[in-house]
């Protein structure tokens, strides 16, 4: 176990658990935004997928407590390393510039980070953990984004997790040592088009339900 | 004292093989207790200390700078030579051996600059696995080019940084002794005093530059690796903070200074700007590989240099030495832009300037080749200069850049104290008159990893080192005398700063004992610098408390020295009936203005010994005896 | 063209390690375009030094780009404003007449304040010596020809080793982070292949030190590269951590 302590206690390994976690989560999205894709297609069909989804317990609890987990390592990790980067920098300069490395993305992650947890949280009370048994998805969706306050929050946190994703990316590859002079110039600018994605394909949900159902 | 080379007989290819055979070795078991101080951390200290370490000795390892890895080998551009002859072009140790000799226009010894030349292909093995990451062909075997008056391609290079490189991996090499244990390593001290008991070198006293506590340091030898002194010019290519004071010091007591005269003036520098310039800043000869150095014809000629046509202009390099061109010694180089200067053909703001071309070799190579090779130097320029010399021609003038004297060491790099070693540019030993391109790297390294591990042995076995602790009398006297002197310096609160005191000590250097010499201007300087250093002692003012990090109070001590010091130059040039390499006496030329020695009369090492600050120290003289090398005119025609 | 121009300065000034420090409102008059930054201080510090204070004490030698000992924060970018250039290869003809500048030292907390901006960079040859070097006794090495290295390794290992160890990647990092430092040392001796047999070794002890020593996280900020007088590539830090994965997961290196 020494030098597995060694390793993912290192700055290099904890960057590691935050750059697979970040991995799966970019997953996660990315199924997650499919599933959601039913929704243009309307009330029945985005129910008939969240039935076909729970059909498939227990095969979901056991993806639900992975997601919990890679999010306790990313969460524990990120603050970790937050608090330690802090702490390398005790005086801090009275002028700040940017040389053009940083981006909005990667000088606002930690903080990013922690408004996509508490949005997690919302998200989750509001979708996930309600009493569904006399009502369906679809019900509860087009009931919440009737109120144009949710539907601006949502596409705040949205805005949010795509600046995430941006950083998230391309610094994951990285981390995980994939950094070629051939490709990383593609899997930075990928960075921004899966970005984009996100932002466009969750952003305009609530903004569509709001609108059309 | 006579002075003994203690070169070791038979023929010159033997003389190492069969002195290393000769000089006692030390028992493993033993090596661990003795003590040895390397002052300095370039190519020769850092070299040195790793080595010795490794063979189980204990090191102790002092620099000024603020890490062992800054001292200025690093700014070294050009490469180092070694006679591993893998062009194929002809080289051989006996060649490297030669060229070095007559570059040095006949004036260093012999059988140093032999093993120098034996050992110099070790060098190169030993950097390469270290990780020195020299140039490469294709195949992926090492390049070579020809460099600074060579006519075979016997230098091995790192793009322009080849110094960096190599001072790195000693660097690296003295880190792995330092993690190990063997070497302790002192950062941020300036050595102020050689530690002389019965006879020996057995210690030094050094300042903590950041808390200004002097420390003793008790040691069986001490090995000066403290570079040259070519700051004493105020302006040159050399780092801010190198000096004359670990030399100079050792010299006061009692160590003799050898060939202080002879200083090398590299012809291809930026030229000054004006008069608030704190240093000079070399661009590579291997630019000379390339570049074609010329003048406008006219006198005053203030064209821009695109509109001075082909037939206006005088590629003198090229008209005076056909065969060498371009690439002659760097002392003829320097002196042929001097005289063109002094003809008023000078380009520039200043007129202090000729032009370096590289507009041919562009033509015929191509941009992208010349930017292969000198992409770095020429971004360097632009930055400094805000000119584009792949556009416009270079300017260039001669700055200060290297000191072939050094003190007297023999054979066994052995000053004339007794366990007082000199290694690199700090001794006098291998260059003579005038130092060929490419191979200060290779003499510093030579001196550090291959000459110093073996002979410093002999003298620690054969030598009865009696302990002495840091409390002994001499000790005492040494630290006195520096709190004395740091005093002296806090109380003086004139009104010039110590800026102002170099300054003016380094533009009476340059003007009368720089490229050009005479014994009118000798004599002049020495009285100038007598009364220089007279105002200094009543008229310096130095900020700032004893007790602290004083970069002033630095200087002051090392300008103080300069002071001291430059008088010996002077006293050097003055006694020194000829002209050779770097040391140009106007009263011994040819009559095409060459450099005429005088080898019945000046085949000798000139070695001074002190006798007080304002008394005339003495002259011994080493005679040079060439049995392999036939003394010529030097001609590069 | 040269000309001359009047600047405010506002430099750092703290007595040593342990004091606090504070900006000093300094003017720096007539000064010449054609003039480095450290000839700017230099008249600054004769002035001083006339006027009975104390000079501003900065780090410097070479005054060439290459010994890495100056450096300094100048409104907030280390080394000041020009890409791939150290503060002593930095013109004021790269300022304008009437601005103000900020002059602050190099901070992390791994490396003090010695005194005003000069600072103590040390622990990056702790990191050297924790191993960044080839264990090549004098006298072993075999030919230098023996073992052929193909140019764009040798290359691509002179990228990594054209480091001059300023610290400004550090001064520069969000987190005051190493990696690129130790990166490009990792990737200079790792890359040849007299360094391969201890490469394993190495990565692992320059991390596991640089862990030791208060330097921050990377969290590829890219400032580091954006900064460094040498333009030193973070693709040397993916080659660390590639290097660090495989001694961690996949060799017996403890």
């Amino acid at each position: 176990m020494n030098w597995f302590v060694a390793t993912f206690g290192s700055s290099i390994g904890k960057k590691l658990l935050m750059a697979v976690t970040g991995l799966c989560f970019i997953g996660f999205l990315t199924g997650h935004l499919a599933g959601n894709l039913t929704i243009y297609a309307g009330g029945d069909a985005f129910n008939s997928y969240a039935e076909h989804l729970h059909a498939l317990e227990p095969f979901l609890t056991v993806v639900e407590i992975a997601l919990l987990s890679l999010a306790i390592i990313h969460i524990v990790t990120g603050l970790w390393l937050f608090w330690q980067n802090l702490k390398a920098r005790p005086n801090r300069y009275a002028v700040n510039k940017w040389a053009g490395g940083r981006t909005i993305g990667s000088a606002t992650m930690p903080y990013t980070g922690v408004l996509i947890l508490a949005f997690v949280i919302f998200h989750l009370l509001n979708f996930s953990f309600v009493d569904k048994t006399n009502t369906t998805i679809w019900q509860i969706v087009s009931t919440a984004f009737a109120n144009p306050l949710y539907v601006l929050l949502y596409i705040a946190a949205i805005v949010v997790v795509a600046f995430h994703v941006r950083h998230g990316l391309w610094s994951l590859f990285q981390t995980l040592g994939a950094n070629h002079p051939k490709y990383m110039p593609f899997i930075f600018k990928a960075s921004i088009v899966v970005s984009l994605i996100f932002g466009i394909g969750f952003g305009l949900l609530p903004l569509y339900v709001s609108l059309f159902a | 004292m006579k002075l003994d080379a203690k070169i070791p007989g038979g023929p010159i290819a033997e003389k190492w093989d069969r002195h290393r055979f000769e000089l006692k070795l030390v028992n493993p078991a033993n090596k661990r207790k003795f003590n040895i101080i390397v002052v300095g951390t370039g190519l020769a200290g850092g070299s040195a200390a790793a080595s010795l370490a490794e063979l189980g000795y204990y090191v102790k390892s002092f620099c000024i700078q603020d890490t062992p890895r800054r001292a200025h080998s690093i700014a070294a551009q050009g490469g180092i030579n070694a006679a591993k002859n893998y062009a194929n072009d002809g080289d051989s140790i006996w060649r490297l051996f030669y060229d070095t000799v007559k570059g040095g226009d006949f004036r260093a010894r012999e059988a140093n600059v032999y093993r120098l030349a034996q050992i110099s292909n070790n060098i190169i093995d030993q950097c390469v696995a270290q990780g020195v990451p020299f140039a490469r062909d294709y195949g992926g075997l090492l390049a070579n080019r020809s460099f600074g008056g060579a006519q075979v391609s016997r230098t091995f290079y790192a793009r322009g940084q080849t110094g960096q490189q190599l001072l790195l991996g000693a660097y690296s090499a003295l880190n792995r002794q330092i993690a190990e244990g063997r070497v302790e390593m002192f950062p941020r001290r300036e050595m102020l005093d050689l530690v002389i008991v019965d006879g020996k070198a057995r210690g030094i006293v050094a300042r903590n530059l950041i808390t200004g506590e002097s420390e003793r340091h008790v040691a069986d030898a001490v090995v000066l690796c403290t570079g040259g002194y070519g700051n004493v010019y105020f302006l040159s290519t050399n780092a801010m903070a190198c000096n004359v004071t670990a030399t100079h010091r050792a010299y006061k007591r009692g160590a003799y200074f050898g060939n202080p005269c002879f200083t090398q003036i590299h012809p291809t520098c930026i030229p000054v700007h004006g008069d608030t310039q704190s240093k000079l800043t070399l661009m590579s000869e291997s630019l000379r590989n390339d570049g074609r150095v010329w003048v406008p014809k006219q006198k005053g000629d203030t064209r821009a240099p695109s509109q001075i046509p082909e037939d206006e202009r005088d590629y003198y390099l090229e008209r005076k030495y056909p065969s060498f061109g371009n690439l002659v010694p760097r002392d003829v180089a320097s002196r042929n832009a001097k005289d063109q200067c002094d003809a008023g053909k000078g380009v520039g703001e200043t007129g202090l300037a000729v032009y370096l071309d590289f507009a041919d070799a562009i033509k015929r190579d191509g941009q992208d080749v010349i930017e292969q090779k000198y992409g770095n130097l020429f971004q360097m320029y632009e930055k400094i200069t805000a000119q584009n010399p792949y556009e416009t021609p270079m300017m260039i003038y001669p700055a200060v850049h290297y000191t072939m004297g050094g003190l007297w060491v023999d054979y066994n790099l052995m000053s004339t104290i007794d366990g007082l070693f000199v290694l690199g540019e700090a001794n006098f030993s291998d260059h003579g008159a005038n130092r060929l391109g490419a191979s200060a790297l290779m003499q510093g390294l030579a001196d550090g990893y291959f000459v110093l591990p073996y002979t410093i042995g002999g003298y620690l076995t054969g030598t009865d080192l009696q302990p002495v602790s840091t409390s002994h009398a001499a000790f005492e006297a040494s630290e006195q005398l520096i709190t004395a002197q740091v005093d002296k310096l806090l109380s003086i609160q004139g009104k010039r700063t110590v800026d102002d005191f170099h300054r003016t000590l380094g533009l009476i250097m340059w003007d009368y004992c720089g490229m050009s010499r005479n014994d009118e201007g000798l004599n002049k300087a020495r009285q100038k610098i007598q009364e220089l250093r007279g105002e200094f002692w009543e008229n310096v003012l130095v900020p700032g408390q004893g007790s602290d990090f004083n970069q002033s109070l630095e200087r002051a001590g090392r300008v103080a020295d300069f002071l001291e010091f430059a008088e010996l130059m002077i006293i050097d040039a003055l006694e020194r009936r000829e002209s050779c390499g770097g040391h140009f006496n106007e009263a011994f030329q040819t009559q095409e203005n060459e450099a005429l020695r005088d080898d019945d009369n000046c085949s000798y090492v000139s070695a001074w010994e002190y006798q007080g600050i304002d008394a005339e120290p003495v002259l011994h003289k080493e005679p040079l005896e060439f049995e392999n090398v036939k003394l010529a005119q030097r001609s590069y025609k | 063209m040269t000309k001359n121009i009047n600047l405010t300065l506002k430099v750092w000034r703290q007595k040593n390690s342990s004091a606090a420090g504070n900006f000093e409102r300094l003017e720096a008059k007539d000064i010449s375009t054609d003039m480095s930054f450290l000839e700017m201080l230099d008249i600054i510090n004769e002035k001083l030094t006339l006027e009975g204070k104390e000079p501003i004490a900065f780090d410097h030698d070479c005054r060439e780009g290459i010994c890495g000992q100056c450096g300094s924060v100048i409104n907030g970018r280390p080394h000041g404003p020009e890409k791939g250039t150290t503060l002593c290869q930095l013109h004021m003809r790269h300022f304008a007449d009437g601005d103000e500048l900020v002059i602050e030292p190099f901070r992390a907390r791994a490396f003090k304040v010695v005194k005003d901006l000069a600072v103590d960079r040390s622990p990056l040859d702790q990191l050297i010596q924790a191993g960044g070097y080839i264990s090549a006794n004098t006298g072993a090495a075999p030919d230098a020809n023996a073992l052929p290295i193909s140019k764009e390794t040798a290359e691509m290992a002179f990228d990594a080793a054209a480091c001059i160890g300023c610290g400004a990647c550090i001064a520069a990092c969000p987190n005051a982070s190493a990696m690129l430092f130790i990166g490009a040392k990792v990737s200079h001796l790792n890359l040849l292949p007299q360094g391969k047999s201890e490469a394993d070794k190495r990565t692992l002890g320059m991390v596991r030190k640089m862990d030791t020593l208060g330097f921050g996280n990377c969290t590829n900020e890219r400032e580091c590269e954006a900064e460094c007088p040498k333009e030193i590539s973070i693709t040397n830090i993916a080659r660390l951590n590639r290097g660090f994965i495989k001694a961690s997961l996949f060799s017996s290196e403890k």
